[in-house]
This record gives structure tokens, C-alpha cells and sequence, in this order.
């Protein structure tokens, strides 16, 4: 004693139940097996037994409340006038014993927040039309609360006087907290105040939504951020290779190496020169070939393809004889001379074919005409294209080329300056 | 060592189970007599009477269930369930059933049974008596599911599987019964979850389940005359998957290809990919590759039939195309 | 209800009936409650109305007996011999209910009395119970396995699978089919055609129908079948007529519209298992209705205290969640 009178598990999917009707008043008499109320169901109204024999008391939940599966509800105690004994069990009804010790309320019956919809957890009070220690009846609208839909006026359920309001217009107070009490008697000292202040159970706030799990960490890939064109691809393996012997897939990319890479695509990146900068001197595998014409027949060939085929710019032939010697089809060649380069572009073996390429076009070949500069020997280390130089050299010629491993074979560097130093020594060969 | 073939090793270990212990009985459709019509059991109702090797009526569900109740109270049945395909018969008392007991009991009830069945395509069969459903058991947890790739296999896995406290499902391939290998006549047991590694190589991984195994030996041997070394393993029982030796071996050739007659799509291939892509993925230099048969209810018409499923020349094409870096698909 | 027998030698076999009986009901009553308090996981399936049946049968049955159950197994789990304490608490999830938390209501099965478990599928333990008949007789067993279902389970394919195998090669198994008249929220003549005995009649096995409400009648055909069963005289099958006062499950309350109240009221008054004996007890003066009012506060007591400690009990450390998925296998065989 006292026997908790719950809100039973009516259905499989049902979570509240609606009391439609109490078939028991407060006080009166029940034995074990008496009808209490009727509580409506999705399918039919049904009735709910005592499960003890004793006295109702206790009663918090009016007609019309929808009450979560569970919750007590009633009591039924030993005497008729055990009304003021908490209800077990339930985290939402405050001890009105507790309340009284620490706050003075006065007790009476129990006003709760009601369930007002299936998907409702709190409700906000939006007005009280009744002040503290004013009389009301049962079916007085005792206040105001706001639903997602509209405002419902709530009746008082008891016929006294209200000797507490626990919570303030305003305030959000979940359902089936106590929120009032109406007292038999008018209260002496009538209390109002919030729900902060009040002893009230407050029910647990809905619980945060679960932080999105962490972004898994993006697992390390490789220097590919770098990458000019954006994502590379790439097997795992190498990439992880890559990653633990400090090389970068990038260069692979700038170097024109076709993806996706794998292992095997390493060793590859190990003889790529690390410089990507003109300027820089390159690391170990540079190409530094010379050769040495004896007679410089060139110089008198550009006057007569001047003179007889109005061809007059040196650069320009030069740049044929040099495309053609590479044998790499139609390329772009830089001249570079007296301080100033021109593009030239050169399709085929004709000379008179070459023409003049844009300046911003990318170079596939360097020239550098030193004949009128007072140096004998270059060694500049690997460019990023390769690099003809020409200089005088006595009455002929010291002709370098200067390139990276990667830019030519061993075999086509030979073959490029060989071809090259044959055309400056016989030029007119060129036009067989 | 003298060669058996793989229905002889079956037969001697199920006859040798049932003589070193007398709960053990077997029961199927034609079993007794007839042996089963592969002929594999002939033989044992001699030896071991009617009352150990029972014949019943043609009731999947009943008898599997019936085995399920017999293990769970003292004794060790050998269910014979003629043809893989039956086993959408049995699922409710394999999966609901004996699958679950020792759980749902907490550990005091245990179902201490094998269900020996088939699998195999190209023998003309058609849809319904030709499926490969090893991944439908393997997925359900409480099951151990065992796929011996030859004669020596099937002997050692059959008297594990007979002396597991579980259920065991073993698949033998229909199609390799007269094939004979090199078997033991002193007694020995496979463990479950010890994968085999049948050739060892360096460049890629071929892991084959069942007659797959041998598809991937004939593969291996293709490459290697292309230079291209590959590893094969046998991983000899599904659950428990022996993952440590096929990591290490990927570890190693950081390629892999998995193959499993089962359909392609959401079969046993892609558990075992899947896990070395979890646990090996920064050691693969290619995707790892599933290869089942095909997608379709397996035909009829031999035309048809043999190409559904796993070759050696398609085993290694792939793993050729993987070996030069060439990805089989879009990247 | 049986004439009056020599009443007085049998006299502690009698109260035992009554008392197992009245222990079923109240734990029913218990699970009952703590389903409708939202204090139990999942649901249950009472058997209460339905105890003469469970109680007749497994007081002519030992521990060596074997008996399958139903989703409706708490009633055949209490009949052969299990406690309170370990069935609430394996209603309830906690480590200490009999399978340690992990079957639940559905498959709640005491190993150590031979009930062989409840089964949620339907039919799902005729396999089993025919199985365990089939070991019975290879291994030359003198147990009996006794397997419980519905008269809704008729209706599975698998029934007559193992009937007929279990007639063919003569197993210690006997079929009890509790007819309680609905199959789920469906009157039984609407969904098994024909005579339920006459299927196992064309099986060639013997069957027999009984009053479920008569524990006496019950326990009586059951001593007989079970020792005939022992010769290898079986199988066979009973048809016990019967009832449950709840729904199919516990949240099954609203059942008016398959089922009136007026017949489950007469079921419950006129009919009550536990209160024909009570009534049959005291008319041959085998206990006083003061007697029985004792025995019946006791047993309430302790379901209570059951329940108490049930609902304080642990729960089963997370730790073991993957425990039992597989048995292991002693390493000296292998």
C-alpha cells in the first residue's frame, strides 16, 4: 500500500493511452477486480481493473488526459483520504511531500501538464486564468497551453482553490509534470512561481542529437595536394611508398607520365631531376655532350640562303637544322641571341617552312647563339628542355648540348648532337 | 602415397568417424543402399547397419530438423542433403535453428551436426541442381562452412567437421568425386580456419575456393610461362576464414584475385576482397578482383553453361591485366 | 473429472498437479504485469487457461524426458521442473535467467530438466523433437520426447514431414497438440481442413483426443502413451481441447472482435483447470480449501519475491555479446 494504479500497455504499437472515463471517483471504495476507468484504444474503449483492494486516491490524470504507457496514474490506498502520497515509481510527479517540506506549497490535488498529442513532449503554458488562492471548479479553464497546432485551454479537474502555481506563462514544462495544485480549503499562503524554483521533477530534456560521427581523417595519400591537375591516380602502394621515401607522384605528373602509377612507376620518379626551375642546377643524371666542328661552313651557308632564297634570319635556320637533327617531328625551338629569344616553330625539313611561333608557346628545344660572345665552354647544368649551345671556336665551332636524362636517351643525345655538328659542318647537306 | 579419389576420402572418413564413435550416425535421401546416387556413402550401411545409416523420405526440412534434435540431445548426425540447391529447403531449421541454439540457450544447448552437401556447375544440371549457396550459410553467424578442393581435403575437413560441436556445412564439388589426389592412410584433420597456399609465388594472389583451386593452379601455370609468379591459396573452410595467411600473402605480391563459384554479385568473393581491402589496402598495387559465376540462373545448353563460370585463361587474363597496371575498370 | 480412485496414495502426486498448476497461472499472472507496467522487453505469449495440459503431460514425464516448446512456453517450462527466479529473470534479459539473458520469453529453454526450448517460429521444433526421438532410438535410449504445439501449427508442412518419419521407423515421440480453438487471431476451423487426429490417423499413428481442462484425464492418457512410448510402441498423438484467457500475445487486449467476451467468460468460470481440481481435491479430501488457500499464498509469494529480485538482477556484461556463438570443441577429440 498504496497500490500504484498505472496507465497500462494497451497494444503493440501504442506508446499513451486516453482516459475517456473514471469509473471510480477519489475516496470511493474499489475491490481487486473493480472496473477503474475506461481507456480508449486505436480500436474500442477499455476498461481497466483495480489490482488491489483499498481506496482511490491519488488521482492525477483527468478525463481526456493521454497518458504514456506506464505512468501511475492513481492510487489505491488504505484509506480515502491517502491523497497526498506521491505516486511510486514515476520520474514526472514530483514528491508534493518534498515540495511542502522544502517550500511551504500548500497540497492539494495534482495539476499536471497533460499529453497532448502522440508527438508532444513538453507544453508551453501560455497563460494562468486564475490567480493563486482564487476558487475554481473542475471545469473552469485553469490555463492556457501552446501545442504545435494551436492553444488549448485546460480545465482545473478539481473543485477547490489554487493553492500553487508551479510554473510560470511562459515557461516550457514537460508533460505530466505537476504544475499546479487545488486545495479543498483556500489556502492560507497560495504560491506562485517557476518551475526553476520548484522541488518538481523535471523531465529529462530530449536527449542531444548524437554529434555526426567525426569526419573520418582522409588517410594520408601522398604529396598528390600538390598536384597540378588535382587528384592523381594512384594504387595504395605506391603511394605509401612514396610517402615513406619522401617522393613526390606530382613530379611524375609535370613530367607527363601517363597514370594511374604504381609501384613499378618509382623508379622511374627516383631519376627524375629534382629541378622544375630553369635556373636551378639539376642533380645527378644532366646530359653534357660537346662536339667540335673544325670549319664553321654555317656562317657563309646564311649569307647565301639570304642572298639567294631570302632567308634571312639566321635564327630561324638554325632553328631548322637543329629540329631536324632531333628527328622528334615538329617541334618548337627557342633561339636565344644577342640577349633577346624568338619561338620558332619547324615543320618538316624545309627551311624556308620555319616560322615564327608565339612567345608564350612552351619550347620543346633551346638554342643559344654564342658565336658573337666571348665564351668557349658552357656547362649550365639541365634545363627543363634541352639546351643547344653554339660558340665560336677558333675557325669553326664548339657546339654543347646540356640536357636531363629524362629528356633524351643516351642514344638520341649522341645521335641530336652528332646530326647537328653535321649540318653546321655541311649545311647544304641538309638540302639533300 | 596412394591416391583416392575424393568420394573414397569422403566415404573413409565418415566410415572411420563412425567407427571411433558410436553417436554418430548418417541420414539422407538413399544414403543406405544406394550410397547416395554419386555413390560417395556405398558401403557404409554394410558396416554400420540400417540403424546408423538411414535412408528417409524425401523431407528436407524434417530430416535436417530432425538431425538438429538428434544433435542438441546426445548424438552427432551426418545429414546427406543430395544437392546444394536443396538448402533453401532447409534455411529455417539450419539458420533459425541450429544455427542459433548455443546462443539462445546461452551456451547450454549445442548442435554438434554436419550437413554434407554439392555445389559445382558445368554438368549440364541446369538451374536448380547446378548453384553454388556457400554464401548463404556463411553469412549466418553460428554456422562453420568448410570447402575441401580435393580428395586430401575432403578426408581431413569431413572428421573435423564430424568432431565440431557445431554445426558444420561442408560443400563438396559434384564435379570432382572420380578425381583422385594423394590422401594418407594414417589418420590426420584439417583444422578449421588454416588456408593452404598450394604455389608459391610473388606477383599476385589467386585465392580459389572448392574446384576454383584448381582453376587458379592451372591460371598460376599459364603466367609463370609469361614470367608473371602467382600464389595460390586454398582457404579451406569460409568460416573460419584463415584471413592472417591470405593478408601476409597479399602483403607480399600486393595483387590480389579471388575466386569462388558462387554467383558474382554478393557472394563469398566479395567478403574475402573486402577484408583485404580493410586490412592490406596500403599494400595493394591494384584492386583486388572478384570472379564468381555469372549473374544468371545457370543454363541448360552446354554452349551456354560453360561459359558462366571462373576459367584458367580467364583467371589469368585478369591477372595479367593487373600485373601491368592496366585497371580492369574505369578509374 | 475422474471418479473418485485411491485418491489417498497418489494423494502428493495430485497437490503436486494442483500446486504446479497454480504456479503457472501465477507466474503468468506476474509476466502478465510486468509486461503491462513496461517493465518486460519484447513480448510474451500467456498460457494461462492452458496449464492442465502442460501439467498432466510433464507429471507423467522425468527429467530424462525430453519436451520441445512453443512461443507459448512458459507453462511447459515451469511443468518440467524450472524455477521462478530464472525464468523472470530470462523474461527480463538478466545474465542470470536460464540462457543467461540471450533467448528471451521466445526461446527461454532449461536444458538441465530436458525442455529442449521454447520456439518463435511456428513449428520449428517438430524437427527437433522428432530428432530427439531419432536419437532415442540409434543411441537405444528409454527416453520419451513429448513435442507441444498449436493446433495453428497443423498448418506447417513440416509437421507431417516428421510424422511420417516417426511413424515410419516407430520413435519415442509423442504429439501433443494443444487446441485452444484460435491460431493467432483466427478461429482454428477456419485454417485446418478436417479432423486434426485423422492427420496423424493417416500416418498410421495412433491419436487421441482428451479434455485439456481435465489435468486428471490428461496426466492419465499421457502415463499410458509414455510407457507404451518406452516399449517403442510410438509415436503418437494426442489432441488436447483447451483454452487461453489471454490474447495471442500480451498486447493482444483488444480481441473482442475475433473472439467475445462471453466466451471467454464461460471458459473461465465453468471450465478453469485449476479450479475443477481444487474442487476435486477437496472432495476427496485430499486438502481443505484452507489448505489450498495457503499453498496458493505461498506460491504467490514467491513469484513475487521472484519478480523482485528478477527486476534487480544484472544485466549480462556487454562483454557477452558475442559469447556462444559458436560451442567450442574439445581440443582432446581433435
Amino acid at each position: 500500500m498504496p497500490l500504484d494504479v498505472i496507465m497500462p500497455a494497451l497494444g503493440m504499437a501504442q506508446d499513451t493511452g486516453v482516459i475517456v472515463r473514471w469509473l471510480k471517483a477519489p475516496g470511493d471504495a474499489v475491490a481487486e477486480g473493480d472496473a477503474l476507468f475506461e481507456v480508449e484504444t486505436d480500436k474500442a474503449t477499455m476498461e481497466v481493473e483495480a489490482q488491489g483492494a483499498g481506496y482511490l486516491t491519488g488521482v492525477v490524470a483527468e478525463v481526456g488526459a493521454e497518458v504514456p504507457v506506464g505512468q501511475t496514474i492513481a492510487h489505491i490506498s488504505k484509506t480515502p483520504e491517502d491523497a497526498a502520497s506521491a505516486p511510486e515509481g514515476t520520474a514526472r510527479t514530483p514528491d508534493a511531500a518534498k515540495a511542502s517540506d522544502s517550500d511551504a506549497t500548500p497540497v492539494g490535488e495534482q495539476v499536471i501538464m497533460p499529453a497532448l498529442g502522440m508527438a508532444q513532449d513538453t507544453g508551453l503554458i501560455v497563460v494562468w486564468r486564475k490567480e493563486p488562492g482564487a476558487p475554481v471548479l473542475a471545469t473552469d479553464i485553469l490555463f492556457e497551453v501552446e501545442t504545435d497546432k494551436s492553444t488549448v485551454e485546460v480545465e482545473a479537474g478539481h473543485d477547490g482553490f489554487v493553492a500553487a502555481l508551479l510554473a510560470e506563462a511562459g515557461e516550457e514544462v514537460p508533460v505530466g509534470d505537476v504544475i499546479a495544485l487545488i486545495s479543498a480549503q483556500k489556502p492560507d499562503a497560495p504560491v506562485s512561481r517557476s518551475i526553476k524554483d520548484g522541488a518538481s521533477v523535471v523531465a529529462e530534456p530530449a536527449p542531444v542529437a548524437g554529434h555526426p560521427a567525426p569526419k573520418a581523417e582522409k588517410p594520408s595519400t601522398g604529396p598528390t595536394a600538390k598536384a597540378q591537375d588535382g587528384r592523381i591516380l594512384a594504387s595504395p602502394k605506391v603511394r605509401r611508398l612514396a610517402l615513406e621515401r619522401g617522393l613526390d607522384l606530382a613530379r611524375l605528373v609535370k613530367a607527363g607520365h601517363p597514370q594511374p602509377y604504381h609501384v613499378k612507376d618509382l623508379e622511374l620518379l627516383i631519376m627524375l631531376p629534382a629541378a622544375t626551375d630553369p635556373t636551378t642546377v639539376s642533380a645527378g643524371a644532366a646530359r653534357h655532350l660537346t662536339a667540335d666542328v673544325p670549319s664553321d661552313a654555317f656562317a657563309a651557308f646564311a649569307i647565301w640562303a639570304a642572298d639567294e632564297a631570302g632567308m634571312s634570319d639566321v635564327s630561324a635556320l638554325l632553328a631548322g637544322l637543329a629540329a631536324a637533327s632531333l628527328g622528334k617531328g615538329d617541334i618548337t625551338v627557342a633561339v636565344e641571341t644577342f640577349g633577346k629569344a624568338y619561338n620558332y616553330a619547324v615543320s618538316g625539313r624545309r627551311l624556308g617552312a620555319v616560322t615564327n611561333a608565339d612567345k608564350d608557346a612552351m619550347p620543346d628545344l633551346r638554342l643559344r647563339d654564342l658565336r658573337n660572345a666571348r665564351l668557349s665552354a658552357v656547362q649550365m647544368g639541365a634545363e627543363e628542355i634541352p639546351v643547344l649551345s653554339i660558340m665560336a671556336a677558333g675557325d669553326g665551332l664548339m657546339l654543347t648540348l646540356e640536357c636531363s636524362a629524362e629528356h633524351l636517351s643516351a642514344l638520341d643525345a649522341i645521335t641530336f648532337l652528332t646530326d647537328f655538328a653535321g649540318r653546321m659542318e655541311q649545311p647544304l647537306r641538309h638540302l639533300l | 602415397m596412394r591416391e583416392i579419389t575424393l568420394s573414397q576420402a569422403v566415404n573413409e572418413a565418415i566410415a572411420e568417424e563412425m567407427r571411433r564413435d558410436p553417436t554418430t550416425f548418417v541420414m539422407g535421401e538413399d544414403v543406405a543402399e544406394a550410397g547416395t546416387p554419386f555413390k560417395v556413402l556405398s558401403g557404409l550401411v554394410s558396416e554400420f547397419g540400417t540403424q546408423r545409416v538411414i535412408d528417409t523420405p524425401i523431407s528436407e526440412p524434417g530430416f535436417v530438423g530432425m538431425a538438429v534434435g538428434a544433435a542438441m540431445t546426445g548424438a552427432r548426425p551426418i545429414v546427406d542433403l543430395m544437392f546444394g540447391d536443396f538448402i533453401y529447403l532447409v534455411m529455417d531449421q539450419l539458420c533459425n535453428q541450429a544455427a542459433k541454439q548455443h546462443y539462445m540457450s546461452g551456451g547450454k544447448l549445442s548442435v554438434p551436426m554436419v550437413l554434407r552437401t554439392n555445389l559445382g556447375a558445368t554438368r549440364r544440371s541446369a538451374a536448380q541442381h547446378s548453384q553454388s549457396l556457400q554464401a548463404l550459410v556463411a553469412h549466418i553467424p553460428g554456422l562453420k562452412v568448410a570447402m575441401p578442393s580435393s580428395a586430401y581435403e575432403a578426408k581431413g575437413l569431413m572428421k573435423t567437421a564430424i568432431r565440431d560441436n557445431n554445426p558444420v556445412v561442408i560443400f563438396e564439388d559434384k564435379l570432382m568425386y572420380q578425381d583422385k589426389a594423394p590422401v594418407p592412410e594414417e589418420e590426420f584433420l584439417i583444422p578449421f580456419g588454416v588456408a593452404n597456399i598450394k604455389r608459391e609465388g610473388h606477383d599476385i594472389t589467386l585465392i580459389g575456393t572448392s574446384s576454383m583451386v584448381q582453376v587458379a593452379e592451372k591460371a598460376a601455370e599459364i603466367l609463370a610461362a609469361e614470367g608473371i609468379s602467382a600464389e595460390v591459396i586454398d582457404p579451406r573452410t569460409i568460416v573460419p576464414l584463415d584471413e592472417e595467411m591470405l593478408i601476409n600473402s597479399v602483403k607480399k605480391t600486393s595483387r590480389a584475385i579471388v575466386i569462388d563459384e558462387g554467383h558474382q554479385s554478393y557472394g563469398v568473393t566479395a567478403e574475402i576482397a573486402s577484408r583485404l581491402n580493410e586490412k592490406a589496402f596500403y599494400h595493394l598495387d591494384a584492386p583486388v578482383l572478384r570472379m564468381g559465376a555469372m549473374d544468371v540462373p545457370v543454363p541448360f545448353s552446354p554452349a551456354l553453361e560453360d561459359v558462366t563460370v571462373p576459367t584458367p585463361e580467364g583467371v589469368a587474363e585478369n591477372a595479367r591485366k593487373l600485373c601491368a597496371g592496366r585497371m580492369i575498370h574505369a578509374a | 473429472m475422474t471418479s473418485k480412485t485411491e485418491a489417498s496414495s497418489n494423494a502428493d502426486d495430485y497437490l503436486r498437479m494442483y500446486t504446479q498448476m497454480v504456479r503457472i497461472r501465477t507466474f503468468e499472472d506476474n509476466a502478465n504485469q510486468l509486461y503491462l507496467s513496461a517493465k518486460m522487453p519484447g513480448l510474451t505469449h500467456m498460457y494461462s487457461g492452458q496449464e492442465a495440459v502442460a501439467v498432466g503431460i510433464c507429471e507423467a514425464l522425468t527429467d530424462n524426458d525430453r519436451i520441445t516448446s512453443t512461443h507459448r512456453g512458459h507453462g511447459h517450462c515451469v511443468a518440467k521442473g524450472a524455477e521462478f527466479k530464472a525464468m523472470f529473470c530470462e523474461l527480463l534479459g538478466k545474465e542470470e535467467g536460464y540462457c543467461r539473458g540471450k533467448g528471451g520469453s521466445m526461446h527461454i529453454a532449461d536444458q538441465s530438466h530436458g525442455n529442449l526450448g521454447a520456439n518463435a517460429i511456428v513449428g520449428g521444433s517438430m524437427g527437433i523433437a522428432t530428432g530427439s526421438a531419432l536419437r532415442a532410438k540409434v543411441l537405444g535410449h528409454d527416453d520419451v520426447t513429448v513435442c507441444f504445439f498449436g493446433d495453428g501449427a497443423t498448418a506447417q508442412g513440416i509437421l507431417y514431414e516428421v510424422m511420417n518419419m516417426a511413424a515410419l521407423w516407430n520413435l519415442p515421440v509423442i504429439y501433443a497438440c494443444e487446441n485452444n480453438g484460435y491460431s493467432e487471431y483466427t478461429k482454428t476451423e477456419e485454417i485446418a481442413a478436417g479432423s486434426i487426429t485423422a492427420r496423424a490417423e493417416a500416418f498410421g499413428i495412433e491419436a487421441f483426443t482428451v479434455d485439456g481442462q481435465d489435468v486428471l484425464a490428461v496426466n492419465e492418457l499421457s502415463e499410458t502413451l509414455v510407457a507404451r512410448c518406452r516399449k517403442g510402441e510410438g509415436p503418437f498423438f494426442i489432441e488436447l481441447m483447451t483454452y487461453r484467457y489471454h490474447g495471442h500475445h500480451v498486447g493482444d487486449i483488444n480481441r473482442a472482435y475475433y473472439r467475445s467476451k462471453e466466451e471467454e467468460a464461460d471458459w473461465k468460470e465453468n471450465r478453469d483447470p485449476i479450479g475443477r481440481l481444487r474442487g476435486w481435491l477437496v472432495d476427496q479430501g485430499i486438502a481443505t480449501e484452507n489448505e489450498i488457500e495457503v499453498m496458493n499464498e505461498q506460491i504467490k509469494k514467491d513469484a513475487e519475491e521472484a519478480v523482485a529480485y528478477a527486476e534487480a538482477a544484472a544485466y549480462p556484461d556487454v562483454s557477452e555479446v558475442d559469447m556462444h556463438v559458436y560451442a567450442a570443441t574439445d581440443p582432446a577429440t581433435v
